[in-house]
């Protein structure tokens, strides 16, 4: 096992940089996700990881040790292929052997290690069988079982679940981040799904046009958005305009078209912000000292909640998702209140 | 699956039952085999079976003397060995040669890939017989390989007239058809397969000897075929190049039928052939399946 190390990475395909002077530091036994929408440059973040491409610039260092300049057979990396990349030709104990084979291997360990990897994925009794008798998610479990038994330093994982149907994909997110808990290996995921970052990430970097937009906690990511862009990709968010007016009790003081809101936040006065309120922080009640008027226009029923749009002053459009026991039925005058702690300025034009 | 079928099924049962029946559509096709394939096919099963008298092409009066007189004269078995071996050692170094044509093929940039791909079948578009008589004259007393040859070793060499010249011009044709079979299996190829082989440790080598090797085995396979096939039955190139010196089936068959004028035995020898070359074609794709098992899984 060892820690990542990205340093100044860049990589150019002709004239479009895929990846722009990328730092990233990975700790041992983390999981990272790298989110972003597609054409950010996660993938080929992960390729450079893996040394299926060489870096323009920059370095990769594992556990402190540059690796920039190792082919990917020499850097004990496992990857995880998007298509899971299986040999068709290869039964499922074939596939899974191949790597220890290479590595010659006694046959009497790589026969432990497969039967010991495919207990582990619950693939006992389909050793036999070719990739394309088996279902999308047992699949996938063979390619993990290919990598993993290997014991790599590093697992990689691009996009794994991009195939597999809804229901399967909700499943193997909890799956793969139990199985990276017990087996303990730093792992870096690539995924465009911001509910799979959050379910499996213990960090998430998020990337924009090749560069690094923010790196923390989801719960960060989430209430703690560096832009606008970051509350915007990363679930749903209101941006309510305004100019900062000064701080109060360790909180900004924002002077908007809907009225006063205090926020946290870092930002100095006379400054442009935009504060992001997520719809379920808004509430239908005068509880918190943030308040404003609206007038409700639109009224969607999602199940476990209701999805509202109202109208504030300003003509501000604000999205308010609340709990479906107590309905507010459309073109209604509304009391909005939110929790000054819960919403967070960003600066209004990005940097 | 299962749903798609059945809604095809659905669409299919519910379309309205008007015009012509489908299957007129290849009665055309069905009616051009038949005319030219079927019948002279049939014509001349008939015309092996028939009796050859001293004067005249044949009697209608039933015989097996002109399949054992095919079959027991060790001369036949002999043009027969020596046709079979020239074709399987075509088709051996025509693979040989086109395996890293094909591999070339596949993994140049798309715009060099067409460049390549023109080159690979300009041959094609000239005559079979030219591209027979530049290689008389290149392998020719006084050609350019013989001039060659004799400034280097003082010895001359003769190639006009000797199966060497024949495997020579039948593997410079066949050369495309098999790139191009195997070209397009390698292609099916995904390139992650590659990449994955290669992150579990394999050398470029492992890797492709491992996967991309038996993955294009059926580009192999299809490519082969091919080739030995035309190989097997090719008669401008071995008369052209042998100097009707090296005697194979089909000048054999051509002999028979037209010089000897003996189409009853012309006939059997046809079919003595025809059958050996589906045997030995039988035996090969038999032989091959076994190193490709997950295609029958």
């Amino acid at each position: 096992m060892s820690s990542i190390t990205l340093r100044g990475l860049t990589k150019r395909f002709g004239a479009v940089a895929a990846v722009r002077e990328l730092d990233l530091e990975i700790q041992e036994g983390e999981l990272v996700t790298l989110l972003g929408p597609s054409g950010c440059g996660k993938t080929t973040t992960l390729r450079l990881i893996a040394g299926l491409e060489v870096p323009d610039a920059g370095e990769v260092l594992f556990s402190g040790r540059p690796v920039t300049a190792l082919p990917p057979e020499r850097r004990n990396v496992g990857i995880v292929f998007q298509n899971y990349a299986l040999f068709p030709h290869m039964t499922v104990w074939q596939n899974v052997a191949f790597g220890l084979e290479m590595r010659r291997e006694s046959p009497r360990l790589i026969r432990d290690r497969v039967a010991a990897i495919l207990d582990r994925v619950q693939l006992h009794g389909l050793e036999h069988r070719y990739p394309r008798q088996l279902s999308g998610g047992q699949q996938q479990r063979v390619a993990l079982a290919r990598a993993l038994v290997m014991n790599p330093a590093v697992l990689l994982l691009d996009e794994p679940l991009a195939n597999l149907d809804a229901r399967l994909r909700e499943d193997m997110r909890f799956y793969i981040r139990q199985l990276q808990r017990e087996v303990g290996i730093t792992t870096v995921y690539v995924t465009h799904d911001q509910a799979e970052a959050m379910v499996l990430a213990d960090r998430i970097a998020l990337m924009r046009d090749g560069r690094l937009q923010q790196i923390g906690p989801p719960e960060e990511i989430y209430r703690r958005p560096t832009n606008a862009w970051v509350a915007e990709f990363v679930g749903l968010s209101n941006f309510i305009p305004g100019r900062v007016a000064g701080r109060e009790n360790g909180l900004l003081v924002v002077r908007t078209a809907a009225g006063t809101f205090t926020c946290a936040g870092e930002a100095e006065a006379g400054r442009d912000v935009l504060i992001c309120v997520r719809p379920e922080a808004l509430r239908f009640d005068e509880t918190h000292p943030n308040q404003l008027r609206g007038t409700v226009r639109e009224r969607v029923y999602l199940g476990n909640l209701v999805d509202y749009r109202v109208e504030a002053p300003g003509g501000l459009q604000l999205r308010v998702q609340a709990d479906p026991s107590r309905a507010v039925a459309p073109g209604r005058a509304v009391n909005l209140s939110f929790d000054p702690s819960a919403a967070w300025a960003v600066h209004a034009r990005e940097a | 699956m299962a749903s798609t079928e059945g809604i095809l099924r659905a669409g299919v049962r519910a379309a309205p039952r008007r015009g012509l029946p489908p299957w007129l559509l290849i009665a055309p096709t069905l009616l051009l085999l038949a005319v030219f394939f079927l019948v002279p096919y049939v014509n001349m099963v008939r015309m092996s079976l028939l009796v050859k008298p001293a004067v005249g092409a044949y009697e209608p009066e039933f015989t097996l003397a002109n399949y054992a007189r095919a079959l027991l004269d060790p001369f036949h078995w002999r043009v027969m060995y020596r046709t079979f071996w020239l074709a399987g050692l075509t088709t051996a170094l025509t693979l040989l040669i086109a395996y890293p044509v094909a591999y070339h093929l596949s993994y140049a940039p798309r715009r060099r890939r067409r460049w390549l791909l023109m080159l690979l079948i300009s041959p094609l578009l000239v005559s079979l017989v030219v591209r027979g008589f530049a290689w008389m004259i290149l392998l020719g007393r006084v050609g350019l390989v013989n001039l060659a040859v004799q400034r280097l070793t003082g010895h001359e060499l003769v190639l006009i007239g000797t199966p060497t010249a024949i495997v020579i011009g039948l593997v410079h044709v066949y050369v495309p058809f098999m790139a191009l079979a195997i070209a397009g299996a390698l292609q099916n190829i995904p390139p992650d397969l590659i990449q994955a082989a290669r992150s579990l440790g394999a050398s470029p080598w492992a890797a492709f000897r491992r996967v991309v090797w038996p993955l294009s085995l059926p580009g192999v396979q299809a490519g082969t075929l091919l080739v030995f096939v035309l190989a097997v039955s090719s008669y401008v190139i071995p008369i052209l190049l042998g100097a009707s010196n090296v005697l194979v089936m089909p000048m054999l068959i051509v002999q028979t039928l037209l010089d000897a004028f003996n189409w009853p035995l012309g006939s059997a020898l046809s079919m003595v052939f025809f059958g050996l070359t589906a045997a030995v074609v039988a035996l090969y794709l038999r032989l091959l399946a076994r190193g490709m098992p997950w295609t029958r899984a």
